[in-house]
Formats: structure tokens, sequence, C-alpha cells
């Protein structure tokens, strides 16, 4: 699927670990096509491998972490780029001026010790970048993130509020014009109002940088309002892949549908909240068949047995399940779809971790 | 904000002191001879050995007019006595056995201590510093562990048992370093080469012993550097495409030293007073020898005045300590809302 409108073309993505008791296998066979200026949602449980599908956007998943597979970056003019194959002085060209990533925990990502001018100033001098041009440019990143440039330049990290801290990286992570940005849960630590305004923002940058975004979160609601597709993580592999209205509307995959009947109602009493039974496969373990089986409830010999491949269900709509036109009348979701995931609630994705 | 706290540290600073040097003084009056009693008794020595008449009086005299103290006044008199000499005149009194005041025979040997002691804290935190940064970056590595054993091991043996080892083995089976004393003899004083290369061939022992007894300090920096490491700042460094050589310096290399700051600076507190026994070892007369030999003979003057100045070094250099860190992480501002 190859074709000029495609930014980045992940395919046969595996991120192993190898620990004591065995090799931890935290993205399995993930397959995934980012188009240009599109926003990408990518929808999981803590545990799902999602930050680790992200994080090889940039080949950077911690070390132990080994990422196998293809990752084809196609900037706009030029050879594409086979971002798992690059040098060390490659990649560290590649990043920020190509691909950049704002991630978990940004609370604490500027230097504690040194000014937020002299990160932005070290990052365009490292890049080899022109200093009073690229600071000319950091003034307005942080002007379009609604920050007093002197301000906050002039300070050190622990002045600033968290939402301050946030946009800042923001801005920092827009320097060197980076085509794709890659957020890792970057509304995590903040406050609801505070995570409703970064995302305004992040739809507003799209527009003014020409950006395509990458979003990952266990926050559907905050997801339906910024993305253009979302893809659904399970278990270290995508379940479902599709435009966020056919997502919410006709979602096909059991799972997509048993975590839209989990978001949390507020007219809906605590104890008669769906809860999605049973817990997520151990990455070390080699689950046969479809990875949601164990908890699935239209699972049969078939699903238990042979790992279903991604089907399309229509244009622009996949799912990883042999019986995707069942799903639907086999799991109800008791809302109505106008009353499913909206602003300010979040979903009970958490899965229990082992 | 700013000064009221400067001023409220350096008041501190001077109670501290005064503190220190009262309950020296009461301290040194309550062990059993005390000063006065020991120089009498040398002086009736000497009377005796002459055959002369014994003149109690002058006795006294002679007590008085070494010691600072009138002996047979009540202690607090003394005490009041002594305190303005001391911090009035600045006169730290006589040595009992020396025709020399106290703060000369300081004067003269505190810059030869100075000079061991400072090189063996700036090797030993240099050399900490690089060892536990390449421990903290191979962590786990074999290299890791075989340094943290030897680290672990050189920091739990006394400075002196290295002492006399590094003398059995450098200067008694290769003597390839002088067993003690501080230049040749025969060497010109002056700044010359020769003169120089003396002073170095000489402190080298006493400056390694020392050295050693701060690589302690390596296992501190592995920690933090570790620490460090793990930190997300570290990782959207990486992220960013920074060169190591400042991730290396700018981002582990500062937040990892900074913990140790107050460390250093105490540790030059003690540059003076753990020099006592390596000098004693090394024969290196600097103010260890002067303060292990006045201790030999009850000098008492000489232990007070010693004791006052490594008092003063000591709250001096953690004062500082206080007073900069808030310039070296920003984090700690001294209540001051400048910005």
């Amino acid at each position: 699927m190859s074709n000029t409108d495609t930014i980045v073309e992940v395919s046969n993505l595996d991120v192993t670990f190898q620990m004591d008791r065995g090799q931890s296998h935290v993205v399995r066979d993930v397959n995934l096509d980012v188009a240009r200026n599109e926003t990408l949602g990518i929808i999981g449980e803590s545990g799902s491998g999602k930050s680790m599908l992200a994080s090889s956007f940039l080949n950077a998943v911690i070390d132990p972490g080994v990422s196998t597979g293809k990752v084809m970056y196609h900037p706009e003019d030029g050879a594409p780029v086979s971002v798992l194959e690059l040098s060390d002085s490659e990649l560290d060209r590649f990043r920020w001026e190509e691909v950049a990533m704002v991630f978990q925990g940004a609370m604490s990502s500027f230097n504690p010790v040194t000014k937020i001018r002299t990160q932005f100033r070290e990052t365009l001098q490292d890049h080899g970048r022109d200093i009073p041009a690229g600071m000319d440019r950091a003034h307005e990143l942080l002007e379009s993130v609604y920050l007093d440039p002197d301000r906050i330049l002039d300070s050190y990290a622990h002045e600033l509020s968290g939402g301050m801290k946030q946009r800042a990286l923001i801005a920092l992570s827009l320097l060197l014009e980076p085509d794709l940005l890659v957020l890792d849960e970057p509304t995590a630590a903040l406050d609801l109002l505070m995570q409703r305004s970064i995302v305004t923002l992040l739809d507003e940058l799209q527009t003014e940088y020409d950006l395509t975004l990458v979003f990952i979160t266990h926050d559907l609601p905050l997801l339906t309002t910024l993305a253009d597709r979302i893809a659904v993580m399970y278990a270290f592999n995508l379940t479902e892949i599709g435009t966020t209205d056919e997502l919410l509307y006709n979602a096909s995959h059991p799972y997509t549908r048993a975590l839209l009947d989990a978001t949390p109602d507020l007219n809906v009493p605590v104890d008669e909240m769906s809860i999605i039974k049973g817990s997520k496969p151990d990455p070390v373990d080699r689950i046969s068949g479809c990875s949601y089986s164990p908890r699935c409830p239209i699972a049969d010999d078939r699903c238990r047995s042979e790992e279903p491949p991604m089907m399309t269900v229509r244009d622009a709509h996949e799912s990883a399940c042999f019986y995707y036109d069942d799903a639907p009348d086999a799991v109800p979701i008791s809302a109505a779809p106008d009353e499913r995931p909206s602003s300010g609630r979040t979903t009970a994705t958490e899965g229990r971790d082992n | 904000m700013r000064t009221d706290y400067l001023a409220k540290r350096v008041a501190q600073a001077a109670l501290t002191f005064f503190v220190t040097v009262t309950l020296t003084f009461v301290l040194y009056r309550m062990m059993p001879g005390g000063p006065t009693e020991a120089l009498r008794n040398v002086i009736l020595q000497q009377q005796m050995g002459t055959g002369n008449t014994i003149d109690p009086a002058r006795v006294e005299r002679l007590v008085a007019q070494y010691t600072n103290l009138q002996s047979d006044a009540p202690m607090y008199k003394q005490y009041i006595q002594y305190m303005s000499s001391v911090f009035l005149e600045q006169d730290l009194g006589e040595s009992l056995y020396e025709d020399a005041s106290v703060t000369s025979l300081l004067a003269e040997r505190i810059p030869w201590s100075m000079l061991i002691s400072v090189y063996a804290m700036v090797i030993g935190y240099t050399v900490s510093i690089v060892l536990g940064a390449v421990m903290a970056f191979k962590e786990k590595s074999r290299f890791d562990s075989i340094s943290s054993i030897v680290v672990i091991g050189l920091n739990s043996t006394p400075y002196y048992v290295a002492g006399i080892l590094l003398i059995f083995f450098f200067s008694i089976r290769n003597e390839i370093f002088p067993t003690g004393g501080r230049v040749g003899l025969g060497v010109e004083e002056g700044f010359n080469i020769l003169f120089m290369q003396s002073i170095a061939y000489h402190a080298a022992l006493p400056v390694l012993s020392m050295s050693i007894l701060g690589l302690g300090t390596a296992l501190t920096m592995r920690g933090n550097a570790v620490r460090v490491l793990g930190e997300d700042y570290l990782r959207v460094a990486k992220l960013r495409g920074l060169r190591n050589s400042r991730i290396a310096t700018q981002y582990v290399g500062r937040n990892a030293i900074l913990p140790m700051y107050t460390q250093f600076m105490i540790g030059i507190a003690g540059v003076l007073s753990s020099s006592v026994i390596v000098e004693q070892i090394f024969s290196y007369p600097g103010v260890g020898l002067l303060v292990y030999d006045a201790i030999q003979v009850r000098n008492y003057p000489v232990l007070m005045g010693s004791l006052i100045v490594f008092t003063l070094v000591t709250i001096v250099a953690i004062l500082i300590a206080d007073l900069t860190y808030g310039f070296i992480d920003p984090r700690i501002s001294s209540g001051g809302t400048d910005e």
C-alpha cells in the first residue's frame, strides 16, 4: 500500500526484550501505514505495546529492547529512509529533524539545571542549524502554544507548571520542523482542562505546520475529538483500525466493542459499569490463535488455534477477527452511539497487569 | 530576602565557632593535668635540674607568660582572658617548647598540609568522578563489578595502612620515593625547578595514600550517574539528537556531580584535620605532625591554636558550600525570588 501519501510504513514490526524468564515479545508482527497529514490515534491498555510501537517510529525503543522488521519513512522529497537500519549518527540527524517525539512523563523532560533557552539553543547547535533564525522560530512556536516566549526561555523547568512544561516541550519538538510528531500519552499527567487545551492546540499546530500526528493514549474519549483514524491495540498487536466514525459506530472487533461499552458514563452507577472480564496475556507466553480469544464471548476452536489476519470490513476499516460480521450482534454496546465517548470522560481500559 | 538569609547563615557560623572554641577550652581545662599543670611541671623539672631554688611566683609568671593564662585565676577569668586575646588581639599564645608564637608555627606548617591535602582531594575526586561515570555507563558489565569490588576494598582500607604499605614497597623495597620529609637536603629554596621537583617527589606518597581514601566517592558518583541515566530528560536529550559529549557533560555530568558538591566542601573542611595521621606516617612536617607532636608533649597552646584554625576552616568551607549551592543548582534558591 505504498504510495506518495504515506509518510510511515510499518511492516512486520516486532519488539522484543530478553529477560531472565524468557523472551518478552511486546510488539508482535505489526503492519501499519500512516498517511501524510493525518492524525492517527493508537489506543490500548497499559502494557499492550503501544509505547513500544511508537518508539519504533524513531528506532528509540529503550535498552535492551530490540525492534525488528521494517519501518520506512517517506520524506516529502528524497528517497525513503529505513529507520531501523540507520547508523547512530544518521539516527541523531533523523530524530527531531524528520520525526520528533513527545512522550510519557514529559513533566521531567527538561534538564533541571539549565535554562529552557539553553535547551532550545543546544538542539539547534547540535543539528548545525542557524541559531538566530532558529531562536526566532522558537519564539514563534512558543507563541503559537500560548506561552510568553521570553519568560519561558529565561526559566528553569522547575519554575514552570505542568501544562506550561508540556506546551514548551511541544514547541521544542517542532523546533527543527519535523514532518511527523509522535505523542506518547502527552496528556497523561495533566488535569482535564489542560488535556483539552493541549488537544485543541495540537489540532491548530497540525494545520499551521503541516504535521502528521501519531497520538498514543488509553483515553478513548480524548482521541475521538482529535483523531482522523484510530488503531486499537490489544496484547502487542493491532486488532482493529479504521476512521474514527467507523470505529465508533461500526466497531467490528469484540475487543473494540467491549472497550466502547466500558467507557464510563456519569449517568450510570459504578456497579452497573461494564468491565472486560479476564486479564491480558503475558508478553513472554506464546498464545496460539487470536490473543483475545481467552476473553472473547464469541471465540470458538478456530479462534483458539488460528491467528486471524487483518480483514477488510469495508473501505478504510480493517479488523483482526474471523467473525467481524457477527461481532456487533454478539457484543452489544449499551450506550447509544451519540452518547458514547465524549469529552471529559475516561475509559476504563486499564487492564490488570501481571 | 537574600541578605537576610546571608546574615542569618553568617551569624549561625559565628555562633558555632564561638561555641566550639568555648567547649574545647573547657574540655582541655577538665583534662587531668591540664595545660598549666603540664607547663608548671616542665618548669619545675628544669629548675630542679639546675639545682637552683624554686621561686613559686616566678613559676607562675612564666606559666602566665607562656599560656596566656593566669593559672591560679578562677576558670571563668582564664576563659575571658584567653578568649579576649584570641578574638581581640588575634594572639594564640606561645608554644611551650619552641621559642615561637603559635600563629607563626601554624603559618609555617599549614601551606605544606594544604599542598598534600588539596592535591589528594583533587586527584581523588577527579579519578572518582571519571571512574564512577564509566562504571555507570557500563553498568552491570564485568568492568563495573570488578571496579566496584576494588573501590569498596580500597575504601575499606584505612589510609594509614595504605600509607605503610606504600612506604614499604616504594621507599624501603624499591627506594623510588623518600620515606619522609618535605624537601631534599641541600635543595635551594625558592621558585626553581629543582625545588619544585623535590616537593613533588616528597609529596607523592602522602598524596597517593590520601587519594585512595577518597576513592569511595566513585561509588556515590556511579549511583548518581545511574539514576540520571534513567531520567526522562536524558531520554529526551538522546531523542533530540544531541551530541554525546554534550549529553555526557551537561546532562549526566552536571546532574550527577551536583549532589556531591556539599560532600566536596565538607571534604575541604576535613583536609587539615585528616592530615594528622598521614603526616605522622610519612614524617611530613605539616600542621598534622605539629598537632601530633603537641599531643605527645601536652603542648596545649599549640593544640588549642590548631584546633581553632581547623574549626575556622571547617565552618567557613561549609558556609561557602551553603551560600554557593544556589548558584550551582538553580532549584535551590536561597529564598530569593528575583525572577
